[in-house]
C-alpha cells in the first residue's frame, strides 16, 4: 500500500493514474457505447421498454428490416455521393486557395485566415444561413443565378428532389473548404524554396513545377486532408437537420442521419443501431488507414 | 520595382475579393437581420441595408427565450471544457512525455475515438443513459456525452503542447525535492499554459455550438441550448427571416469576436494537432 502511495507521489504510477484516468473516460462514454450499440442492433428497443438496459433479443430482424427497407439504396448512393462530391469540392477550392494565398504578397496570411471563420461557426447556424441564402423565392443564390443567366426559373433547391442532396452539399463545401485551405497551406509551407529556385534554374515552367515538385513533395500532407475530409463529411449531421432534414421524400437523407431518424423520430432504437454499427466500422476503417499512414511519416 | 507593386496590389485585391465571396454568407446573416419584415423579400434583394431595424433584436431578446437558450449553452459549454481539460490534460502530458509501444496503443485508440460521428453514437448513449437514470439530469448527461467525444482532439491538441517543453526542467523540480504532482501542476502546466488554453477554447466553441446530442437527450424545452432555440425558428413556410437572422447573429458574434482576437494562436493550434 505503501509502495502505491510511493510512486504515485514520486514515480510512474503518477503517470499511470493521468492515463488510466482519461482511458477510463474515453471507454465508459465511447468504448462502451460502441459495444452495447451492437448489442441493441440485434434487440427489439422502442419507446416501452427504452427503461430496462436489456431488451427481447430477435436476430437479424433489423438487419433485414433495414436492408429490405425502400429508401435503402436511395440512402445508400445519398450518402456516396454527398461524401464524394463535398471532399472533392472542398479539397479543389482549398487547394487552389492554399495555393493562391502560398504567393507572397502583403497581407496574404491575414486575409487567408479570414477564412477560418466559416470553420469556426456552429454547423447548425451555418445550416440555417444556407437554408436563407438558397430559399426558392428570395433567396439571394437563386437571384444571382438568375440574374447572370445561369437559369431561367428559381430553383427550389430545399424543397425539389433533384436538388436538395445539392443545397446541403454547397452547404457542407463552404463550411469545410476553411479547414482544407490551412492544413494544405501548412504543407506548401513545409516545401523548401531551394527546390523551386533550383527548377528555375533549369528553365522549368511554372506548371512543370507544380507537377514535378509541389505534388509529389505534398502526398502525405493530401492524403491526410481527404482522409481527414472523408471522416469529418461522414460526421456531418447539423447541416441535414438545418437544410433539409432528409427530405424531401428521403431524396436527401444519408445513412449519418437516418440512424438518427429511426432512433428519434420513429422511436425505432434497435434499427437505428443497425445503421450506426455498419457506419462506425465504415468511419473506424477510414480512420485507421489515416493514422497508420501519418505515424509512420512521423516516426521517421 | 514597380513592377513588384503592382503585381502586389493586384494579388491583394483578387485576395480580398475571394475573402469577400466567401464571407458573404455571415455578412448577409447581419444584413438580415437588420431589414424590416417586407424588405427581407425585395426583388432584387437590397444588398445594403436601408435604415436598421435594432427592433428585431429587441424583439428577439423579449419573446425567443433566447436569453435562456443562451445561458443553457454557455452551461453546457462550460461543462463540456471543465470536464475535457480536467480529465483530457492529464492524459495529453503522459502521451507526450513517453515513447513505447503502449503509448502508442493508447495514442491510436485516442486518435480513432476522435472519428466517430456524435449522430451515430447518441443511439446507444440514449437508451443507456435512459437507463441508468441518467437523463434525469439531461444537461449533465449531454455534457458527458459530449466531453466523449471533445476529448480525443483536446489530448492531440495538448500533447503538442507538452512536448515542446523540455523535460530538464521538470527533473530540476523533482530534484528540488517536489512530489511529480507538485512538479506538474507548478511546472509542466504553467509553461504549456497557452497550448491548453487554446485548445480549451476550441473545445469551448464546440460545446457552445454542439446540436446532436442536446437535440437528443435534452426533452425539456427549459434545459435546451441555443442550438435547439434556433430550430424552434425553422418551422416550414417560414417568413421571419430577419428575426431567425437576429437569432443567428445574436448567437455566433461572441464566437467570431473570439475568433478574431484569437485568430493567430487557433490557426497555430489548430494545424499542429491536425497533422501530428
Amino acid at each position: 500500500m505503501q509502495r502505491i502511495a510511493h510512486t504515485i507521489r514520486d514515480g510512474v504510477g503518477f503517470d499511470v493514474l493521468l492515463i488510466a484516468f482519461a482511458l477510463f473516460y474515453l471507454f465508459a462514454f465511447a468504448g462502451l457505447p460502441i459495444l452495447y450499440n451492437v448489442i441493441l442492433s440485434f434487440q427489439q428497443v422502442d419507446m416501452f421498454s427504452l427503461g430496462s438496459l436489456f431488451h427481447e433479443i430477435t436476430g437479424w430482424e433489423n438487419y433485414v428490416a433495414v436492408f429490405n427497407d425502400p429508401l435503402a439504396s436511395r440512402v445508400f448512393w445519398n450518402t456516396i455521393v454527398f461524401t464524394a462530391a463535398s471532399v472533392f469540392f472542398q479539397f479543389s477550392i482549398g487547394f487552389a486557395l492554399a495555393l493562391y494565398f502560398n504567393q507572397r504578397f502583403p497581407g496574404a496570411s491575414w486575409i487567408r485566415g479570414l477564412f477560418l471563420a466559416g470553420w469556426v461557426m456552429p454547423g447548425l447556424v451555418v445550416g440555417v444561413l444556407w437554408n436563407w441564402l438558397l430559399s426558392g423565392d428570395f433567396g439571394v443564390i437563386n437571384w444571382v443565378l438568375m440574374s447572370m443567366g445561369f437559369i431561367d426559373e428559381p430553383i427550389f433547391w430545399r424543397s425539389d428532389t433533384d436538388y436538395s442532396l445539392i443545397a446541403v452539399i454547397l452547404a457542407n463545401v463552404w463550411y469545410g473548404v476553411p479547414f482544407n485551405m490551412i492544413l494544405l497551406a501548412v504543407g506548401l509551407a513545409a516545401i523548401p524554396d531551394d527546390l523551386y529556385e533550383a527548377a528555375s534554374l533549369d528553365g522549368a515552367t511554372t506548371w512543370q513545377k507544380f507537377w514535378t515538385i509541389t505534388l509529389p513533395m505534398m502526398r502525405s500532407t493530401i492524403g491526410a486532408v481527404i482522409a481527414l475530409g472523408i471522416i469529418f463529411t461522414l460526421q456531418q449531421f447539423d447541416l441535414f437537420a438545418a437544410v433539409t432534414s432528409g427530405g424531401p421524400a428521403g431524396s436527401s437523407m444519408v445513412a449519418q442521419y437516418w440512424s438518427w431518424e429511426l432512433s428519434f423520430r420513429q422511436f425505432d432504437f434497435g434499427r437505428g443501431a443497425v445503421i450506426a454499427v455498419m457506419m462506425i466500422v465504415v468511419v473506424l476503417g477510414v480512420a485507421a488507414i489515416y493514422v497508420r499512414s501519418t505515424r509512420q511519416e512521423t516516426r521517421l | 520595382m514597380t513592377d513588384t507593386r503592382l503585381r502586389n496590389s493586384v494579388m491583394l485585391a483578387v485576395a480580398v475579393i475571394l475573402a469577400a465571396i466567401y464571407l458573404f454568407p455571415l455578412y448577409w446573416m447581419y444584413v438580415t437581420s437588420l431589414k424590416t419584415n417586407s424588405s427581407i423579400f425585395a426583388v432584387p434583394p437590397e444588398f445594403l441595408p436601408g435604415a436598421p431595424q435594432w427592433e428585431t433584436y429587441s424583439l428577439i431578446w423579449g419573446e425567443s427565450n433566447i436569453v435562456r437558450y443562451l445561458a443553457n449553452s454557455l452551461f453546457i459549454a462550460f461543462g463540456v471544457t471543465l470536464v475535457t481539460a480536467v480529465v483530457g490534460s492529464g492524459a495529453a502530458y503522459v502521451l507526450a512525455r513517453y515513447r513505447n509501444i503502449w503509448i502508442d496503443v493508447a495514442l491510436f485508440m485516442v486518435l480513432m475515438l476522435q472519428v466517430l460521428p456524435p449522430s451515430l453514437m447518441v443511439t446507444p448513449i440514449f437508451v443507456a443513459f435512459t437507463s441508468l437514470g441518467i437523463l434525469d439530469y439531461p444537461r449533465i448527461g449531454t455534457i458527458l456525452a459530449i466531453s466523449a467525444k471533445t476529448m480525443p482532439f483536446f489530448i492531440i491538441l495538448c500533447r503538442a503542447a507538452f512536448m515542446t517543453i523540455p523535460r530538464e526542467l521538470e527533473e530540476a523540480a523533482l530534484v528540488d525535492g517536489n512530489s511529480r504532482i507538485g512538479a506538474f501542476m507548478m511546472v509542466v502546466l504553467p509553461l504549456a499554459r497557452n497550448g491548453i488554453l487554446v485548445a480549451a477554447l476550441l473545445i469551448f466553441m464546440q460545446g457552445f455550438g454542439e446540436y446532436v446530442y442536446s437535440a437528443s437527450l435534452i426533452a425539456d424545452n427549459r434545459l435546451q441550448p441555443a442550438s435547439i432555440g434556433m430550430t424552434n425558428y425553422l418551422q416550414p413556410n417560414v417568413v421571419t427571416w430577419n428575426a431567425i437572422m437576429a437569432f443567428a447573429a445574436t448567437y455566433v458574434t461572441p464566437i467570431l469576436a473570439a475568433f478574431v482576437i484569437l485568430q493567430r494562436n487557433i490557426v497555430s493550434g489548430l494545424t499542429s494537432g491536425a497533422l501530428k
